[in-house]
């Protein structure tokens, strides 16, 4: 694991396409543990059920799991992407649903970032149908700026800047997810990777 | 309110009939509709300023308003430097109209959305001046 004081420049293939780092691997790691803490308070005698949207999801539901106390499940979901093809079927589906049912649980939905917002309605609305106890979001990242349809978010780790972000589950073009850190991509990657160099 | 698969279609067959200013209103549309979300477009004009005898000297039509959310949403493709006139509008709208929710969807929040939805097309016309074309 690379420590705190990682520059863009000691850094390995895909780092080279960072401009900057915006929030540290050890700011994401404490920020977790707070998070973990808070969840296993709350959440004491209850069970809960963790559901996590794939892929984004995976590190920060990876890493808040471990920290996590008390006894929990997890589950995940995928819904279409909003690309040509899907565009052309209508409207968002789930792609992948829950294996586990969540009727009479307590259920923490878990995204790595919420943004607009319009994912994440979709599947409350579509979870909310399914009877459980309780729903609570929990998000690593936050872009309220840009939010359309105002959602209760009862965790919260970072607040992010209004920029185009990759790293810790947050991709373009499917890349950059498994960075440990936050960071800006460089302009110029953004505009070679669209003009499809 | 009305239930969603009434919202829903109240949605698409608006767009149906939808002539839209700018082809990125077209794409904002077709987002929304793919998620679900009810939306009206330009709905409402707000007076920002009368005369003396009430005739209207300056008014703002945002672009879209989202009942469910009771949010109006405003797209721009203008450069930032070109935006001084839209930005007085809604801060004056603000200001006159303290309970009406509007957010600003600037050249660059569009880029990105674009982006994120995977419309590279969208995006890269976002670069260019000739986005700016139909702006008001």
């Amino acid at each position: 694991m690379n420590n705190d004081k990682t520059s863009a420049s000691q850094l390995s293939e895909l780092t080279q396409d960072i401009d900057r780092i915006l929030i540290t691997e050890i700011e994401i790691k404490n920020r977790i543990i707070e998070i973990g803490r808070q969840i296993s308070n709350d959440y004491h005698g209850k069970n809960p059920l963790l559901i996590g949207v794939l892929k984004g999801v995976l590190f920060f539901l990876a890493d808040l799991l471990r920290c996590i106390t008390i006894p929990v499940e997890v589950d995940f979901l995928a819904v279409s992407s909003y690309s040509t093809e899907a565009r052309n079927k209508g409207v968002v589906r789930l792609v992948k649903d829950l294996d586990i049912p969540i009727q009479d649980r307590h259920i923490l939905f878990v995204e790595d970032v919420v943004d607009t917002g319009l994912t994440l309605n979709y599947l409350l609305k579509n979870l909310k149908m399914r009877n459980p106890t309780s729903i609570q979001v929990c998000t690593l990242f936050d872009k309220s700026k840009h939010r359309l349809v105002s959602l209760p978010l009862s965790y919260v780790g970072f607040e992010l800047p209004d920029r185009f972000v990759v790293g810790y589950g947050l991709d373009f073009r499917e890349k950059y997810r498994n960075l440990p850190f936050v960071g800006l991509l460089k302009p110029s990657v953004l505009a070679r990777e669209m003009d499809g160099e | 309110m009305p239930n969603n698969s009434l919202s829903e279609l109240v949605s698409k067959i608006s767009r149906k009939k939808q002539e839209f200013a700018h082809p990125i209103e077209e794409q904002f549309a077709l987002i929304l509709d793919y998620y679900g979300i009810t939306w009206l477009y330009e709905p409402t004009t707000f007076t920002l300023q009368e005369d003396t005898d009430g005739n209207i000297l300056e008014a703002f039509t945002p672009d879209f308003y989202l009942p469910d959310q009771d949010l109006y949403v405003e797209l721009t493709t203008l450069r930032p430097q070109l935006n001084n006139i839209k930005n007085r509008k809604i801060r004056k709208l603000k200001t006159l109209y303290p309970d009406v929710n509007i957010k600003l969807f600037k050249r660059r929040d569009l880029h990105d959305l674009m982006v994120k939805y995977g419309l590279d097309y969208e995006a890269g016309y976002l670069k260019g001046s000739k986005a700016q074309k139909n702006e008001q």
